[in-house]
């Protein structure tokens, strides 16, 4: 640790009072701006991966869990052992298996994820008034074009809901991901714990992605779901 | 796709011939239960008529009716349309040829109501003009203005809510309609608004109806022929409205119908269908008015007869509470 503050702080700027005092120095940063582009778009990438696996793997379930309802105990107490595992005793489980980097990352960060969306999609699906569904059984639909054409859709604010804590979640979460060596924005925080600028600036960025992120999810889910904007009207 | 191709509708001059439907001892039990929810229900609904299902609550109304689009497994006994069984049809094509109205209207929350319209004709792979036509012709239809179509089901009143449903039901022009207390959750004036709207609208399209209500006089009203059920889901009596006004079955229908039966049945013609004696003078009466409301108008004005005016106030005849005696009598 000592060694890498050394080499965050370098010799370049030792004349500089601001650095020397450890103060919040703008100046710093806008000469350093550049060492904390890599890092940020790595957070951002590992983040949206693991979502999208969690996502894709816990709609499954949720697809399944579904028309089975006995499977929705025990998924649900699976991927909440999942959720509540400290990340890091997770890596320690996983580095036999899968090594030090981001494949060891990835997988922490959509077991995470799997509980939030599973949860989401199923409630969602719940909420579905009984006589939708009743209606469309009676016009017709095939269970498979209720599923997709009422069901689903009107389970979206839902699941929406849960794709935005998962996303925010899985953020903070990459934060803890340079443990297994994969990188990310955490590894610059650690790099210089004791130095303001530097954890300000990394964890800085680390907030704005997950509220950026989140108002993205926001904004999509307000595209794609038009009756709930419409009804206060 | 050819055997959705009879499906289609031709329009408001060719709506497709209505189909005779009749239940034949069917019976529903459902698991559990000690007795049958509805027990050997048999009848006819000849094509074209209104039949309307009425009795008190739990009687076995809606599971009936929900034997016919197989929405419920018949247990025993069968249901024929148009005079095949529901049974040896595919499901899901049966239902779409089977208009269908859930007592909750169920619209489709994240659908416009033109979307929700057209959820049959689709399924049936209408193209988009002939359903664009068909949405526009429905809303005429309905009475609702066209900019509503882009409209969810949250921005209309639930008058108006139910008038889409009934659009819905219609939009594929199924030849067999099942409507589940269709106007139950309205205030009694616009209920009263929607029943004449739909009567009219039947005398159009002709369809063979079934009609779920719990309330005689909306029964007494709507149908051609009512079916009043006993709790257990048994037929107390099928039969003209005017019939079960005369000749209850037995008690049960007695009951049912009400203490008030014989002014029922003088709620079911107007003046200009009776015969009319000379006039002897006594408050004008419109030809046009219910003969109930002639004899409510005579009482108001301690009258023992009437004078019956046409729409220009030409005397026509008189009215006498003697003949409105015998009317209710007979
Ligand atoms: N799914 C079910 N399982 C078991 N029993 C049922 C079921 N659905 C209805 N029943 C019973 O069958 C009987 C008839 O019910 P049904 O819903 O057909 O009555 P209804 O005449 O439509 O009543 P309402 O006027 O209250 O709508 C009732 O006693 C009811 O409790
Ligand atoms: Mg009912």
């Amino acid at each position: 640790m000592i060694l890498a503050q050394l080499q965050i702080r370098g010799e370049d700027d030792a004349g500089d009072s601001c650095v020397a005092d450890n103060g919040f120095c703008p100046s710093w940063i806008a000469d350093n701006w550049e060492r904390y582009q890599d890092p940020f778009l790595e957070h951002l990438a590992l983040t949206l991966i693991s979502v999208a696996i969690g996502f894709v793997i816990a709609f499954g379930l949720a697809l399944v869990a579904h028309r089975r309802r006995w499977l929705i105990p025990p998924i649900t107490q699976i991927t909440g052992i999942l959720y509540t595992l400290p990340s890091v005793a997770l890596f320690f489980l996983l580095l036999p298996l899968t090594g030090r980097g981001k494949t060891t990352a990835v997988i922490a960060l959509v077991a995470y994820t799997l509980l939030i969306i599973f949860r989401n999609v199923i409630t969602g699906l719940e909420g579905v008034p009984a006589e939708a569904r009743d209606a469309g059984r009676g016009m017709g639909l095939t269970p498979r074009q209720l599923l997709w054409r009422v069901e689903l859709p009107l389970a979206l604010p839902a699941i929406m809901a849960g794709l935005r804590i998962a996303v925010t979640t899985t953020v903070g979460l990459t934060a803890l991901v340079f443990l297994a060596g994969a990188g990310g924005l955490g590894e610059e925080i650690f790099n210089d714990m004791q130095f303001r600028s530097n954890v300000v600036v990394a964890g800085g960025l680390c907030v704005l992605l997950a509220v950026v992120l989140d108002l993205l999810v926001l904004a999509a889910q307000k595209l794609i779901t038009p009756w709930t904007r419409k009804v206060a009207t | 796709m050819p055997p959705t191709h009879t499906a289609q509708s031709e329009g408001p001059s060719g709506y497709r011939e209505a189909v005779e439907l009749e239940f034949a001892e069917a019976t529903k039990r459902y698991p559990g239960a000690d007795s049958p929810a509805v027990d050997g229900l048999s009848l006819t609904v000849p094509a074209g008529e209104i039949c309307v299902f009425v009795g008190p609550s739990g009687c076995g109304k809606t599971t009936a009716m929900r034997m016919v689009n197989r929405m419920i497994d018949i247990s025993s006994g069968d249901i024929l349309v148009g005079g095949r069984s529901v049974k040896d049809r595919d499901v899901d094509e049966l239902r779409r040829e089977i208009g269908y109205v859930i007592q909750q209207i169920g619209l489709f929350p994240h659908r416009t109501i033109a979307d929700n319209i057209a959820t049959v004709p689709r399924l049936l792979g209408w193209d988009r003009p002939k359903i664009n036509a068909r949405v526009e012709e429905l809303l005429d239809l309905i009475g609702l203005p066209q900019d509503m179509s882009k409209r969810y089901p949250a921005q209309l009143s639930g008058g108006q809510r139910q008038r889409v449903g009934v659009a819905r039901a219609l939009a594929a022009d199924p030849p067999l309609m099942l409507m589940d207390e269709p106007f139950g959750a309205i205030d009694p004036i616009n209920r009263e608004r929607l029943q004449n709207e739909f009567l009219r609208l039947q005398a159009e399209i002709r369809k063979t109806i079934v009609f779920v209500t719990h309330d005689i006089d909306e029964a007494i009203k709507m149908g051609d022929r009512i079916a009043i059920l006993q709790v257990g889901g048994k037929l107390a009596q099928y039969a003209t409205p005017s019939e079960i006004l005369l000749h209850p079955a037995n008690e049960f229908v007695e009951d049912f119908v009400g203490a008030d039966r014989a002014l029922k049945r003088l709620a079911l013609l107007r003046v200009s269908d009776i015969e009319l004696g000379p006039s002897n003078g006594g408050p004008s009466i419109r030809d046009t008015a219910l003969v109930r409301d002639a004899l409510s108008d005579l009482l108001q004005h301690g009258a023992l007869h009437g004078n019956v005016v046409d729409s220009g106030g030409r005397t026509v005849g008189g009215i006498s509470m003697e003949a409105l005696a015998r009317l209710a009598k007979a």
